[in-house]
């Protein structure tokens, strides 16, 4: 479950303060496939930064998996992402001298699993984003929808409850766009993460459990998503409206 | 452990940069590993060219300064003295033009081979010189620099007395790099009677005792029979006597650690400037780790680590390069025989670890301002930037 009650985002830019986000308030249940959704500059990447911990709100509380984030220092935050979280970005950001396999064990070299057994784990995160055979391909030997994909192994290698997704597919081609969103939603069906991702792709509506409508830093309310099934043997399971009272904007 | 080939991976990602920054780095301790060797050198060479059991007594005023030739019989007769002998110099040019090319003295032909007995002049060549009073001792440095042989006949004008001197080569003073030129002082005082000057003085006084413990003692012993006369003396030994004459070497010793912490720094410079670039145009890459959970100690760390690890293994590459050099320098030294103090330039195994370590702190310190900023560096500050 993410929890955000008020929150606030106010930055400094020269002698003007900008509000990025404005009391906002919503929750995400677990096992949720959501989407932030809003035109440029209408806070979802702050929203999504909040939550996921990167970023401390100006005001208002976010609780996280039963945490509230607030309590966390910067040394227990950083744990806390890599205990609770799992990051995919619009620029796949591997390590380019580093193979698919490397890239992917990153996340582990801050556990205490020898080395045979983060091997292990890559490889089943390679083999669940359908990249098993491509494990010692660098990443420059790869297509964008392979790194992005290579990007999502990482990102559940620690077994993360949460995923979150900054425009997971803004930098791919529709084929690889809609192979993205079916992974991101097998996740969600197949191993009940719960997904939170930031995008202007309108496909994604169709993956998603449930849109969460920004703009200029208000929430402006939620859709149910898709539910169109259009990955093959992932479609959603059922309906994604977020519950009455769950999410909503508070003046 | 497990984060080394996180750190040597990273390091490799531009091959070219971290091959021109080691190279630098690598020059750089390789200079100071032999500018470190220097002060040891001349030490070295020092040593060789000095006996401990031979002193030199001068005038207090300066070498330049002469003093009573009736003092070598006074410093003879000092117990413990085995012989003396006295130096004049001469100025002799083999042409005026080119002044003086190498040292002449008029020495005492009777001593000199008991006060010099460790240059191992053969016999028969001391007794020719003995026994002709126009003969000359020559150092082989100038022998192999005019050409000359034993039984040659030279002329030298003194640029200090009105004379115009032949002499007839007794033989050669058997040391690699000796450039002296040594003829009888009878000869020489016998030359400036003709010309109607009448010389009793002595530039120096060179002593040799039996026990190098003894020296200290024939040293105050003789300075203190002169003290309050005409021409004071100072005695010193033969080491001192060198390190005087061949300059300051305390200042020597100065400059090279000035240039030694000036390669240093520069050192320090280029390493930061690497250790900037690599640092800035991994930011997206770093603010990453850091939301993947990577702390930024953690990543401090490796950053420093990575620095440290290019600047510790081109110092090793330069300390090599150093010791190789050095190496090569005493071989050469076998068979050209100007390069002969050279061979005391040695890059010792303290120096090479020292070198090592400093290489070590160089990386560190080269790291740490740019590795510093970049892993304290909000996650959400660089990412709006970035992305």
């Amino acid at each position: 479950m993410i929890e955000l009650r008020n929150v606030s985002r106010f930055y400094r830019r020269g002698a003007d303060e900008v509000h990025a986000l404005e009391r906002v308030s919503l929750e995400i249940p677990a096992g949720r496939f959501v989407a932030l959704m809003g035109p440029s500059g209408s806070g979802k990447s702050t929203l999504l930064n909040i939550l996921a911990g990167l970023d401390r709100p100006s005001d208002g509380q976010v609780s996280v998996a039963g945490r509230k984030l607030a309590d966390l220092s910067e040394d227990e935050l950083a744990a806390f992402r890599a205990a609770h979280m799992g990051f995919v970005f619009q620029f796949f950001n591997l390590i380019p001298v580093f193979s698919a396999r490397e890239n992917v064990e990153l996340p582990l070299l801050l556990t205490h699993l020898k080395k045979a057994e983060r091997r292990a784990r890559a490889d089943t995160a390679l083999r669940i984003v359908g990249l098993a055979e491509r494990a010692t391909h660098m990443p420059g030997e790869l297509s964008g929808g392979e790194q992005q994909r290579v990007a999502i192994a990482r990102a559940i290698v620690t077994d993360p409850e949460i995923v979150v997704g900054d425009e997971p597919t803004g930098d791919l081609d529709a084929k690889n766009a809609e192979e993205v969103l079916g992974l991101l939603r097998a996740l969600k069906q197949d191993f009940g993460k719960t997904v939170v991702i930031v995008t202007h792709d309108p496909r994604a509506e169709r993956y998603v459990d449930e849109v969460l409508l920004l703009d200029k830093g208000v929430f402006q309310g939620s859709r149910p998503g898709g539910q169109t099934g259009a990955s093959p043997g992932h479609g959603p399971g059922g309906a994604a409206t977020a519950a009455p009272g769950t999410a909503g904007a508070r003046p | 452990m497990k984060f080394f080939p996180f750190v040597w991976r990273n390091l490799l990602r531009n091959k070219l940069r971290s091959l021109l920054t080691g190279g630098a780095i690598a020059l750089a301790i390789a200079l100071v590993c032999i500018l470190r060797t220097m002060p040891a050198g001349f030490d070295h060479f020092l040593e060789q060219l000095a006996t401990n059991t031979r002193i030199s007594v001068h005038n207090t005023a300066g070498i330049v300064y002469s003093m009573p030739y009736a003092y070598l019989a006074r410093v003879k007769s000092v117990p413990g003295v085995v012989d003396a002998v006295s130096w004049t110099w001469f100025g002799g040019a083999v042409d005026k033009d080119d002044g003086v090319t190498f040292p002449s003295f008029a020495v005492d032909a009777d001593s000199i081979g008991v006060v010099f007995a460790d240059l191992e002049i053969a016999p028969e060549t001391l007794e020719h010189f003995r026994t002709h009073r126009d003969g000359a001792l020559v150092g082989r440095q100038t022998l192999r620099q005019y050409g000359w042989k034993p039984g040659d006949v030279v002329t030298l004008s003194s640029l200090v007395w009105p004379l115009e001197l032949s002499f007839r080569i007794s033989g050669e003073i058997p040391a690699d790099v000796d450039p002296r030129f040594w003829f009888q002082r009878e000869y020489f005082e016998q030359a400036l009677r003709e010309q109607g000057v009448s010389f009793d003085q002595a530039g120096m006084i060179w002593a040799r005792v039996d026990d190098p413990e003894q020296v200290p003692a024939v040293m105050r012993q003789v300075d203190a029979m002169f003290r309050n006369s005409e021409a004071e003396t100072t005695s010193e030994t033969e080491k001192s006597f060198f390190q005087n004459f061949f300059g300051n070497l305390e200042g020597f010793v100065t400059v090279i650690v000035i240039v030694t912490a000036l390669v240093t720094l520069c050192i320090v410079f280029i390493a930061a400037n690497t250790a900037s670039m690599a640092v800035r145009e991994r930011v997206r890459e770093l603010a990453v780790l850091k939301a993947i959970g990577f702390h930024w100690k953690l990543l401090f760390v490796t950053l420093v680590a990575e620095a440290a690890l290019l600047s510790t293994v081109a110092g090793g590459v330069g300390a090599g390069l150093s010791l190789g050099l050095t190496g090569m320098l005493r071989a050469a030294s076998g068979w050209n025989q100007q390069l002969g103090p050279l061979s005391g330039f040695v890059v010792t195994n303290a120096l090479f670890v020292q070198a090592l370590f400093l290489s070590f702190f160089i990386g560190i310190l080269s790291g740490v301002v740019p590795s510093f900023g970049a892993s304290r560096r909000s996650v959400a500050a660089t990412l709006r930037e970035v992305f």
